[in-house]
């Protein structure tokens, strides 16, 4: 009995000694992100990346452009979407560089018109746009597919069934977080199609990649910007116009939308107290813009070349000096 | 002591078969009645049944949002514990890197060693070590970090109310009721509300992670306490003890094994929360798994969940705290050490260690040790997916199985349990519960259902249809891992080289966190429910295949050898002596199964098999409108899961009751 104390006793003792010499004069690691150059200085400014190359490059950039203008540490932060909008509400994220706002409605009501925690920081650049999609051998094959029309027809519908769809075709959903009006506008336009939630991104980009692998005709809700786009084709079905029933009808959610997406113009929040903590960093993330070129640019050294973000953000930014000098003007 | 209560003639008077045939006449007739009831009653749960839960949640999230900066329970409650957690894992972080690497894997080494011997400390190093090798050190220690505090926390919180639930029957049924609601909820369903309450990254993450790890600390403390012998205790009294005085000196030392293996279940609870809990931005190695699967990159993701599996051996091994390995070869060839001396080894060898470290300025884990286990991985999994989709002989492929799942097997019980009347539904559960155990059992399923029943409405749908169709997937899936599982442990529990063969395989799928595997499973069966019921079999079979293979080996051999003796061939023997005796085990491993699949089947929403778990994940995903739904939804899965667990526990009870009755 004694004896096993005393052990251990003695072992917590020498993990005690242990932790306390490596504790001592230890100085590599207190600023996480691991600043760039000695001049930062003053609090961290925190920001957020969402799970998708385009976030991780606005912020990467950002980041370059701040540690080596502005002196002040950045950290980022990984984080899931929804997630995020807590962090900007309580501070402990300064902004967020890419927010689509068909998703997150509901969140701009809350914190920058309601709770006016958050402040929206005017739009990054990129417009985005959700959109029916199939791939191009679908249209190749049966180019009447390219409008929703041709989906009226039952037999071309079944091309797209599957076990979970029976005899309708079947209509694929990535996410469940993403805005989706795909229920009422299958219902709406009275198309031979049953929605299916594939659950994940992940697992909707596996079922394009075995779509193309067996020629097997596939329907989804797909989106542009999206890395995917550049490695396989796919071709987007023609929407009923947006009129202006369908723009009354979105904002009574009376659930009679049908007609195409909307455009999304991305934008950028910061947490309401960032303009005090750091005006010149809130003054050039209100500035700072990206094209859609340019983010796919540098997403591309991210995804096709295999560079961390933040090489492949100081490689375009040493590159493209007047584009961020603008910013900071 | 099952031997006996199984083998010997059960002797009832006449009178008690006549009562027991007459209370079984009743019941059935009420069931019958009931079941009359229920076909006349409305088909669909009527609109009146609705309890308002969620918008009751709903409102309740509202709140919380609009007043976390100004409510007092944020400021004097909520925003200090957050404080603590954050300082506690950032301090513990800077400490385990401050400690290097080497560091940390010498001073897992002699904790294995004075814990466990030798063969502890090795398998502890090596497997940290092996953390080095495939995947991301640092990230690994944030991981670690973040590990240690919500275990500790655990046990700060879990051992004493298991002190205080081995006291009071009362209490341990109430805070076991409220453990395994917190324990099936699915995570989803936690994040929303967390995040609120205790802002983002850390401190989230671990209160998820406790509320997960925090049930076996409880349940083991409380088991291990109420081990004790009563006579253990007597004789503390008789000495004049205090009640604290026992419960430290007499008790606690004596519950000391049964707690330890708490501790150990503990930690592999909070590992198994480790991927999902990184949605909160803790920016540690479950982030790596999750960033490289919504890329499609599984090797990366495999590698880095391997990471999280490894670390997690690491701290099992260290943790078990059985010597019992004193007598083995390894220990008897080693020079024994005298304790002063061992304990001098204890402390100089970490100290030593990171001195040499810090020196040579080994803060980086070496790029040459590095093992790039990503592509092997992918290259599997592109031959794999390349080949067993389609074009396989006889079977088809996975692509006509999953084909087949879907259409012959999860589309008719689900449209049969929707086509049943929702009334006849519940009839025929509780009539279930009370044939195996009475009728107390049989009005906990009828609540249980009943309950599911005021849940309400996902936008026309009610939340009925959607736990019909999750409870057809639930019980296609256990089906499945049940057909798998039995005949495969009946064959380990028989076998040594069998045993053997699968243990691997048992311990990687168990361990390796769900996600990595969701995606090869989408690979191969395509999204939809079919994939999901897949995951749940994964997930599911090896605890099954393990208790049943220890259900067969703990089989007394006496009896095994009377029946041999008797000129039982081997088959006989197995059908007419091994099986029955092994019973209660199978039972226990078909319980641990279906717990398997209820965790797995809100996952699998992931991989398209919707239901409730796509509606659980909606309280995360699209909290501002659906954290109400979601709530609901979660709610209900509770409810399938209490249901389903105490019916298959009934099964394995029952003998014994009945015949003790």
């Amino acid at each position: 009995m004694t004896s096993i104390r005393r052990k251990g006793r003695l072992a917590i003792a020498g993990v005690l000694i242990a932790s306390a010499l490596a504790a001592c004069g230890d100085d590599s690691k207190s600023s996480n992100g691991g600043g760039g150059g000695g001049t930062t200085s003053g609090p961290a400014i925190t920001l957020a990346v969402n799970p998708w190359t385009g976030s991780a490059v606005n912020a990467y950039v950002a980041k370059a452009v701040i540690e080596a203008n502005l002196g002040a540490p950045v950290e980022i932060i990984d984080i899931d979407e929804n997630a995020s909008w807590v962090g900007l509400d309580d501070g402990t994220i300064d902004a967020n560089l890419e927010i689509w706002p068909s998703g997150h409605a509901a969140d701009y009501e809350t914190y920058i018109t309601g709770k006016k925690t958050v402040v929206d920081l005017g739009k990054l650049g990129p417009q985005a746009k959700i959109g029916w999609y199939v791939p191009k051998f679908v249209i190749d094959a049966h180019p009447e597919l390219a409008t929703w029309e041709g989906f009226k027809d039952p037999e071309l519908a079944k091309l797209f069934a599957t076990a979970e769809s029976g005899d309708l075709g079947q209509f694929t959903m990535g996410d469940p977080s993403y805005v989706t009006y795909d229920e009422q506008i299958i219902q709406n336009l009275g198309l031979p199609l049953k929605y299916v939630v594939a659950g994940s991104e992940a697992a909707l980009l596996t079922a394009i990649d075995q779509s193309i692998a067996d020629q097997k005709p596939l329907l989804m809700q797909f989106w542009k910007p999206h890395w995917k786009q550049a490695k396989v084709d796919l071709v987007e079905v023609a929407l009923p116009p947006i009129t202006p029933e369908c723009e009354a009808s979105l904002a009574a959610a009376d659930g009679k939308y049908a007609c195409d997406y909307p455009v999304d113009e991305l934008y950028k929040a910061a947490n309401a107290g960032l303009a005090a903590k750091n005006p010149a960093v809130f003054k050039m993330l209100s500035a700072l813009q990206l094209t859609t070129d340019q983010q796919s640019e540098i997403g591309s050294y991210i995804d096709g070349d295999g560079m961390t973000p933040d090489a492949a953000a100081k490689k375009w930014v040493d590159a493209n000096p007047d584009v961020w000098k603008a910013w900071l003007a | 002591m099952a031997v006996s209560v199984e083998t010997l003639p059960t002797l009832e008077s006449d009178e008690s078969v006549r009562a027991r045939r007459q209370q079984r006449t009743i019941g059935l007739a009420i069931f019958a009645a009931l079941s009359v009831g229920a076909l006349v009653a409305a088909h669909d749960v009527p609109d009146w049944m609705d309890s308002g839960i969620q918008k009751w949640a709903q409102d309740r999230y509202k709140w919380s949002v609009v007043n976390r900066q100004s409510s007092k329970i944020f400021t004097w409650v909520f925003n200090p514990i957050a404080d603590v957690l954050t300082w506690a894992v950032e301090n513990t972080e800077s400490l385990l890197l401050a400690l290097r690497w080497p560091g940390v894997v010498a001073l897992v080494g002699v904790i294995g060693w004075r814990t466990g011997g030798m063969r502890a400390a090795i398998a502890g190093a090596v497997a940290l070590f092996g953390v080095g090798v495939i995947a991301d050190w640092d990230l690994a220690m944030r991981t670690l970090a973040i590990m240690i505090v919500a275990v500790v926390i655990a046990l700060l919180i879990g051992i004493p109310l298991g002190i205080l639930t081995s006291r009071s029957d009362r209490v341990e049924r109430v805070v076991r009721v409220l453990l395994d609601t917190a324990q099936v909820m699915p995570i989803f369903v936690y994040f929303s509300p967390a995040t609120l309450f205790f802002g983002i990254q850390f401190p989230p993450a671990v209160v998820v992670t406790v509320i997960y790890a925090l049930p076996p600390a409880v349940r083991l403390t409380n088991l291990g306490l109420r081990q004790v012998p009563v006579v253990v205790n007597e004789v503390g009294e008789s000495f004049g003890a205090t009640t604290l005085q026992q419960l430290f000196k007499v008790q606690l030392p004596m519950a000391r094994r049964t707690i330890l293996l708490g501790l150990n279940q503990v930690i592999m609870m909070a590992f198994a929360v480790v991927v999902l809990a990184s949605l909160l931005g803790t920016g540690d190695l479950g982030r790596e798994v999750l960033a490289a699967l919504q890329k499609l990159e599984v090797g990366k993701a495999f590698a880095a969940g391997l990471g999280i599996v490894l670390m997690a051996v690491a701290l099992d091994r260290i943790s078990t705290g059985e010597k019992s390995k004193r007598h083995s070869r390894l220990a008897t060839k080693l020079p024994t050490v005298s304790s002063r001396t061992a304990a001098m080894i204890a402390v100089a060898v970490p100290v030593l260690t990171v001195v040499v470290a810090r020196l040579f300025d080994a803060s980086v884990f070496p790029t040459s040790l590095h093992y790039d286990l990503a592509t092997v991985i992918d290259d599997a999994v592109q031959w794999v997916q390349d080949n067993l989709r389609k074009g396989v002989p006889v079977i088809g492929g996975t692509q006509a199985i999953s084909d087949f799942i879907t259409m012959h097997l999860l589309d008719p019980l689900r449209d049969f349990l929707l086509w049943l009347p929702w009334l006849l539904v519940i009839v025929l559960a509780a009539l279930a519960g009370w044939l195996s155990k009475g009728w107390r059992l049989s009005v906990t399923i009828a609540l249980c259902l009943g309950l599911i029943a005021t849940m309400g409405y996902d936008n026309k749908t009610l939340l009925w249809d959607r736990a019909m169709d999750t409870l057809s997937q639930v019980l296609v899936a256990i089906f499945i891992s049940i057909a798998i599982a039995l005949p495969l442990g009946m064959w380990a529990g028989r076998s040594d080289r069998v045993e053997r063969a699968l243990r691997p395989f048992l311990d990687g799928a168990q361990v390796l966190p769900q996600f990595v595997y969701l995606l090869p499973v989408v690979f191969l069966f395509s999204i939809g429910r079919a994939a999901g019921v897949v995951a749940c079999v994964i997930y599911a079979v090896p605890p099954c295949i393990r208790l049943t293979s220890l259900g067969m080996r703990e089989v007394p051999f006496a009896p095994r050898e009377a029946a041999i003796s008797f000129g039982a061939t081997g088959r006989q023997e197995m059908r007419n002596v091994q099986l029955p005796l092994a019973r209660k085990a199978i039972l226990l491993g078909i319980n641990q199964t279906m717990m398997m699949v209820l965790a797995t089947v809100i996952i699998a929403a992931l991989i398209g098999a919707g239901g409730l778990g796509l509606l659980a994940y909606r309280a995360t995903a699209k909290a501002q409108i659906d954290f109400g739904l979601g709530t609901a939804g979660g709610l209900s899965i509770v409810l399938l899961a209490i249901m389903l667990d105490r019916l298959t526990q009934a099964w394995g009870t029952r003998s014994d009751n009945d015949r003790g009755a």
